[in-house]
């Protein structure tokens, strides 16, 4: 990586991005000058200053890519290359990426522009780029082997096309696909309307991202990429909590938020506080007729969803995947549960053993975030995020939709915790407690059992207890 | 004439005198077969066999052997418990002694025949005496004193050669206890490990969380420790007791038998092939061994194609002759030589077989000095290798499973792995670090096996190959 950084030169565009330097410039002296990122920060919207104007999305952890136009021909030049990724504050990864990340840039056009992508391969095998859901000539769709010959190592090829349909898009290889998947290589593509249309609403904030996820083993760096389902890292945009961004926007702001899915199952995504419509898909802006609010939106693999809401609900609402697990970092799925299992006289036997060894799961997995035990290099806890209130117990999937009213437009920095107004956070009950009384089910099984158990049931509860036990 | 009988008297007297003089050079006593072994083997010895034969001498000894059982018995001070406790070492010191003192005895003339006769015919009587000798028995002394050399000579070098067994016996013995006690402790964290996973899966039951059949594989791994536990139980008994054996303790002495917590370390350094290789050209016992045989052998032959031919007998006499009719008295001198006609025993068989024993020997004494490189290289090999082996165990295969330990303790912290990995992890660790102290073990065998080896009594060492962990099997639960 380093060797390849003095390679390029800081170009000071899009918050810290860095280009080709003067090396390059002669050989590649036809290209745009490749634009390099090396932070893994939300950059802030890139204003077009040529070109047809739009307005700008936000990629969470994410940038735009900055473009030149040539003879109203709009070029972008993608490097195709290994990255190390932050993938959340001291976990990092080696990926494959485009232009120094995992993902690659956001490209965002305006209905009708013609584009020229440049598209140069520094991996160790050959790739190519499939532009996902756009209307295209068929020998620009990018599938190795059936459309185009692969873009070998160290070759630059170029794709041509005008954009036709507004909309969300993604682009990702299709060469060798799993494996480049697997490593992280896919960016973002928002085609915004020319003119004003009927189905696509103006918003004062506009964000994207990518479902990812990853199986690195705990310790590594690099991903293994023959999983299939038993992912340990559950990504956007190549980040997993505490790493992901918040968004952030003002009081009563027209949100809009555009997720793509390439990962191997799909993810409900949940937005708290506020309803949302599922305002578009790979497809295109969908019918006014079809949109109904909800608060979770299912994005299936291989698919995007645009879902846009009004933010009239301050405070810090939370905005995650609902698959639990998809909200957990690395860890085991084989592990036995113990709750409830008694550990009174084993603790010091198995200490004899194993010094460090510590009883944890006794009570529920909460354990994980109250002791602070070292864990193998590069790994990410699997529960963690300090809030305001204490540890948040999540990983992975999940960030926060911050809402204030004293937030600028335009403005994308982190408020910094919500300050609730007197009387509105739920607290301790300080009254009496009287005895509930159970009550007894009036209505029987819809059928009777066969066979009985030999022995009834019964649930012992232990009675929640200090944790200076443990 | 009876002057001359007294000064012929005289002169056999003085002969047999001469002769006591002669074959006292042949005789050997217990304190030179006891020294003669603590200086051919005074790095097995440190000088300290003793045989004792008072009750002051016995005493001497159990004191010393009560002031070495005060403290953890170190290799080298089993050795020397050994030499002043084993009863079988002074079996072992009173048969040298026995063989030595038969071996002088070959070096020593026949005592003389003192023969009286007394013969009455008629009015005559005759009184005879005689004092006969075998001449060849005087001839041949010096030759009979050169092999009875050579036998004294063996039975000492077979002596050293079997205290140096003993020696080595009780090396490795303690070898085994220590290593076996040692191996024992860690049986039994082993088993603690088991024992605990038991009893979560048995909570873990009891709680909902685990079937029955998933407490069953948990509880079985728990039944097989608590046998291997046994096992491992009686071994260590079974080598303690070897020990005590081969040191002679008695009732008393047993149960105040220490051994030290564990092996010693390894040496930094194995024993070059070039140091062993040094030793072992000369004053190897087994060279030396079959060269006297050899030697003892071929003086015989010389000797033997002499006395199986012939035996020379030479007897002087007096005779004295009374007639009581005339009262005449005659005292006829002389001397008569009786010489075996060789009619029916040529004593070709004899020389045969002196000779085909003589070829023997040489030919053994070859095979010997041939048999000593090989047999010293193999033990170097087995030492060496057993060296490399439990070197590789401290510095590579233990510090390997630490690491796979502590990364599955770090592992175990993020909740990637549960309860019961960690504890088959440390099982697989306790198993590798018997592991190890297996392959030190062969290596403080090997290494008694090779100081035997290069003193000149080859001990071959069979290697085993270090066992796996067991239970890693176990570990995918
Ligand atoms: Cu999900």
């Amino acid at each position: 990586m380093t060797s390849r950084r003095d390679f390029f030169k800081l170009a000071g565009v899009a918050g810290g991005a860095v280009a080709a330097a003067s090396v390059s410039r002669v050989a590649m002296a036809a290209l745009p000058e490749p634009v390099i990122q090396t932070s893994p920060d939300t950059m802030a919207p890139l204003v077009p200053n040529s070109g047809r104007p739009y307005n700008p999305v936000v990629t969470l952890n994410g940038w735009t890519l900055p473009w030149r136009m040539n003879q109203g021909v709009k070029e972008f030049h993608l490097v195709a290359e290994p990255v190390v990724r932050e993938m959340a504050p001291g976990f990092k990864a080696h990926l494959w990426g485009y232009n120094g990340q995992s993902p690659g840039p956001t490209l965002e056009v305006v209905e009708g522009d013609r584009v020229r992508i440049f598209v140069t391969n520094k991996l160790p095998e050959h790739t190519s780029i499939h532009w996902h859901g756009q209307r295209l000539p068929n020998g620009m769709d990018g599938v190795a082997g059936l459309n185009q010959p692969a873009i070998q190592p160290g070759k630059t090829f170029v794709y041509e096309f005008v954009a036709r349909r507004p909309g969300t898009f993604m682009y990702h290889p299709h060469a060798d696909e799993m494996t480049q998947m697997a490593m992280g290589m896919m960016g973002f593509w928002v085609t915004h309307p020319k003119v004003k249309n009927p189905l696509i609403d103006e918003v004062q904030r506009d964000f994207c991202f990518l479902l990812n996820a990853f199986d690195i083993d705990p310790g590594s760096y690099t991903p293994k990429i023959m999983t299939m389902l038993d992912f340990n890292l559950w990504s956007w945009n190549s980040r997993i909590f505490p790493g992901i961004d918040s968004l952030n926007v003002r009081l009563n702001d027209k949100v809009r938020i555009r997720i793509g899915n390439l990962t191997m199952t799909n993810h409900p995504i949940h937005l708290h506080g506020h309803e949302f419509l599922v305002t578009g898909t790979d497809g295109g802006p969908t019918p006014k007729s079809t949109r109904w609010y909800e608060v979770t939106t299912d994005v299936a693999v291989g698919q995007m969803r645009q879902v846009e809401f009004l933010a009239d609900e301050e405070g810090d609402w939370a905005f995650h995947c609902h698959k639990s697990h998809h909200t957990m970092n690395a860890m085991g799925h084989n592990l036995p549960t113990l709750i409830g299992v008694d550990h009174r006289g084993l603790s010091k036997k198995i200490n004899n053993l194993i010094p460090d060894y510590m009883v944890m799961g006794e009570r529920g997995m909460a354990d994980m975030t109250e002791m602070e035990m070292p864990i193998p290099d590069n790994t990410a806890p699997m529960m963690t995020g300090e809030g305001p209130f204490g540890s948040v117990e999540m990983g992975g999937m999940f960030s926060v939709l911050k809402v204030r009213r004293d937030q600028k437009p335009g403005d994308y920095k982190d408020p910094g915790w919500f300050k609730h107004p007197e009387g509105t956070v739920a607290h301790e009950y300080e009254g009496p407690l009287s005895e509930p009384a159970r009550f007894k089910a009036e209505g029987g099984q819809s059928m009777p059992r066969a066979q009985t158990p030999s022995q009834p049931t019964e649930v012992k509860v232990r009675k929640p207890q200090s944790h200076s036990g443990h | 004439m009876r002057r001359t009988l007294q000064s012929s008297g005289a002169r056999l007297a003085i002969s047999a005198v001469t002769l006591a003089v002669l074959s006292g050079c042949a005789s050997v006593s217990l304190e030179q077969n006891v020294s003669r072994v603590n200086d051919e083997a005074s790095s097995f010895t440190e000088k300290k066999l003793a045989l004792s034969r008072t009750e002051q001498e016995r005493k001497e000894r159990a004191d010393a052997a009560q002031a070495l059982l005060t403290q953890p018995l170190g290799q080298r001070e089993a050795v020397q418990l050994a030499l002043v406790n084993s009863p079988s070492l002074q079996a072992l010191l009173a048969q040298g002694w026995a063989e030595s003192a038969d071996a002088a005895q070959i070096g020593r003339i026949a005592n003389p025949i003192f023969s009286y006769e007394r013969m009455v015919a008629g009015d005559e009587l005759e009184i005879g005496r005689a004092l006969s000798f075998g001449l060849l028995d005087l001839l041949t002394l010096p030759t009979r004193q050169g092999i009875s050399r050579y036998r004294i000579e063996q039975s000492q070098l077979r002596l050293t050669s079997e205290v140096v067994d003993q020696v080595t016996q009780v090396r490795q013995a303690w070898v085994r206890a220590v290593a076996a006690q040692q191996t024992l402790r860690y049986a039994r964290q082993v088993y603690e490990s088991a024992e605990a996973t038991s009893e979560i899966a048995r909570r873990m039951q009891a709680a909902g969380n685990f079937s029955r059949i998933s407490r069953a594989r948990e509880q079985a791994f728990y039944a097989d420790a608590a046998t291997r536990l046994a096992t491992a139980n009686h071994q260590a008994t079974a080598t303690r007791e070897e020990l005590v054996r081969r040191l002679g303790l008695d009732e008393a002495q047993a149960p105040l038998l220490k051994l030290p917590e564990r092996l010693p370390d390894l040496p930094k350094q194995a024993m070059d092939p070039q140091t062993a290789g040094s030793y072992a050209t000369r004053n190897r016992l087994d060279i030396r061994l079959a060269q006297t045989n050899f030697e003892a052998y071929a003086k015989s032959q010389g000797l033997t194609t002499v006395t199986s031919l012939t035996d020379i007998e030479l007897t002087a006499r007096r005779n004295t002759k009374t007639d009581s009719a005339t009262g005449s008295r005659s005292d006829p001198r002389g001397y008569e030589i009786g010489v075996r006609l060789p009619i029916f025993d040529w004593g070709g068989m004899q020389r045969d077989a002196m000779s085909a024993r003589t070829l023997a020997a040489a030919n053994q004494l070859e095979a010997t000095i041939r048999a000593a490189g090989s047999s010293l290289r193999e033990s170097y090999s087995g030492y060496r290798t057993a060296y490399d082996v439990a070197r590789h165990h401290r510095d590579e295969v233990v510090p390997l499973r630490k690491v796979i330990s502590d990364e599955n303790q770090l592992r175990y912290n993020g909740m990637i792995i549960g309860v019961f990995e960690l504890l088959a992890d440390a099982r697989d660790q306790v198993n590798t670090v018997i592991a190890a102290i297996n392959t030190e073990q062969q290596f403080w065998l090997a290494d008694a096996a090779l100081q035997a080896s290069l003193i000149g009594r080859p001990t071959s060492t069979t290697l085993s190959a270090a066992a796996p962990p067991s239970g890693a099997a176990a570990a995918g639960h």
